[in-house]
């Protein structure tokens, strides 16, 4: 049942609407990995996590999740999954009780006393109904369900999106638990990259509908650099070289996609490491090349 | 077993402020009929027992009518579901559509069995109260309501259908609302056509004795109405029509967003 390598693989999708195409995308979640999947809003990513849950369908390519086929074991992969929205999808008159009675008998590994343990922790109300919830609330609600089935996959589309930085911190702690035993994998789409470099180990980035990048945080961390230099000294580096060059009125800083390569080259720029904020930042302006 | 009782309990638990009103207003319509009948067994008056008859003839019709209305109508959960966003969250959820639609399914028949039972339990208790054999002629009055109230469930369900079959194309509150609109247009356009037909747009005309309804009508009316394959034939409808609900329900939760 636990036999597959990638616990989300996605090969080839295209997904076109009416002004907005999902490009040929391509990328894997490795099994016991959290990947963050990065982009600025509207860059695809509800439309990826909605294509693999097939909540929309594709036009194609090929998803597979947990090893299985995303149409054809639609109701396999339903039981071993679960899904945070960055808006709670249920109705306001309910209660953390009913939710409870709801999801019981449709998940055949849900786990009560796993979720009464999470309402406990995250200090919710059992009676109160969920019209009357904070924000933070709701999301700590949706996921204690999420977590109480035993899910193999968690897919998460902008869940910490407008929470404030405690909860947000405390849910990623709760996340991090979750991976302990290594058998269980989370896809986390963000525009707070913040979270992701705390917690994830591998990171997608999405622009325009394509996929940009794909591969370990630390190594695209490493890999990336922003060099500090002036107009003069700007003229000198090798196009090849250059993500995106942003100007100011002191010179430029300029993000090269080869660390090393740059530290030999261009010894007399200073450089400095790039955050995932940066890395995202320069590549959305890939096309403009220069910006300020 | 445990999932359908899962999705029941969500549908119902949901609608349970929908079945109140429906119970109050249907409970206060019940006793505003029931007063003049309760009234008129009390009396004792023998020679009243005609026209007692006549009224709980005419007020268990009425209930039953408005029980099967009530019962047969959109529960709004449709609608509930795509505002809250639960429709979209459904699709990630283990119930196939198949599940989601028999629940649907099953909650709607909640719904006619309990308004159906609350029609004859109003026969009953005017049988009670009026102190008077309420069958006429070899008609069973449970008979005859329970004919009214299917023939109404039925009308209503036929709309709730083509609603409901609308309501599918919404994936959320901006869709649901344009789609509510021209739903509602449409409605009133067909309407329109209708009214151009010659025998669809006559005024009343009233029977030879000046009367609305002449008492010929009026018994044939009855008589068609107690009849036993009147029974059947609505009986026939209804499972039509429960096919036809669980079919557009389960296109509804099969279909995915374009």
């Amino acid at each position: 049942m636990n036999d597959y390598e990638n616990a989300i693989e996605i090969k080839g999708v295209t997904k076109k609407y009416d002004g907005f195409t999902l490009d040929n995308i391509s990328f894997d979640v490795p099994k016991g990995c959290i990947m963050g999947f990065i982009g600025q809003n509207g860059a695809g990513k509800t439309t990826t996590i909605r294509s693999l849950l097939h909540i929309t369908d594709i036009n194609s390519g090929e998803i597979r999740l947990l090893g299985l086929d995303h149409i054809k074991d639609e109701a396999a992969i339903k039981k071993r999954i679960a899904v945070v929205f960055d808006e709670l999808p249920f109705h306001d008159v309910f209660n953390a009780k009913d939710m409870a009675k709801i999801f019981e008998g449709m998940y055949p590994e849900w786990d009560n006393v796993a979720y009464m343990q999470y309402i406990e922790r995250f200090q919710l109300p059992l009676k109160k109904k969920i019209g009357q919830f904070s924000k933070g609330m709701k999301m700590k609600l949706q996921i204690a369900c999420a977590l109480s089935h035993n899910a193999e996959l968690l897919v998460m589309d902008e869940a910490t999106t407008g929470l404030d930085p405690v909860v947000r911190d405390e849910i990623l702690h709760i996340f991090m638990e979750y991976l302990q035993n290594g058998e269980r994998s989370i896809l986390m789409s963000s525009h707070i990259t913040s979270d992701l470099e705390k917690i994830a180990d591998m990171v997608t980035f999405i622009d325009k509908g394509k996929i940009l990048l794909s591969g370990y945080k630390d190594e695209i961390i490493e890999q990336h650099c922003i060099l500090k230099c002036d107009q003069e000294k700007l003229q000198d580096i090798d196009s090849e070289d250059i993500v995106s060059i942003r100007t100011n009125n002191f010179g430029a800083e300029v993000m090269v996609n080869d660390r090393e390569n740059a530290s030999y080259k261009y010894s007399d720029c200073v450089i400095d490491p790039a955050s995932l904020d940066d890395i995202m930042l320069y590549y959305v302006h890939r096309d403009t090349k220069e910006w300020s | 077993m445990k999932l359908y009782r899962s999705l029941i309990y969500r549908e119902l638990k949901l609608t349970r402020k929908r079945c109140i009103l429906m119970l109050i207003l249907f409970l206060l319509l019940s006793l505003m009929l029931l007063l003049p009948i309760m009234i008129g067994g009390l009396s004792g008056d023998s020679e009243m027992e005609e026209d007692l008859l006549s009224i709980v003839w005419l007020a268990s019709g009425i209930v039953a009518l408005t029980g099967g209305f009530l019962a047969g109508t959109n529960n709004g959960l449709q609608k509930a579901d795509i505002n809250s966003g639960w429709k979209r969250y459904s699709f990630i959820l283990p119930p196939t559509a198949k599940q989601q639609a028999l629940s649907d399914l099953l909650t709607k028949l909640c719904y006619i069995l309990f308004f159906g039972l609350l029609s004859v339990a109003f026969l009953m208790v005017c049988k009670i109260v009026s102190g008077i054999n309420t069958a006429v002629e070899g008609i069973d009055p449970i008979c005859r309501m329970l004919n009214i109230y299917l023939g109404a469930v039925c009308a209503v369900m036929f709309v709730d259908i083509a609603y409901s079959y609308i309501m599918m194309f919404a994936n959320d509150k901006n869709q649901l609302k344009l789609i509510s609109a021209l739903a509602f247009v449409g409605a009133g356009a067909v309407l329109k056509v209708f009214g151009l037909f010659p025998r669809m747009n006559k005024t009343e005309k009233p029977a030879e004795d000046g009367t609305m309804i002449s008492e010929e009508a009026i018994n044939k009316f009855e008589t068609f109405l107690s009849s036993g394959k009147t029974i059947l034939c609505i009986l026939a409808v209804f499972v039509v029509l429960c096919v036809l609900f669980f079919l557009a329900m389960w296109r509804s939760h099969e279909r995915r967003e374009s």
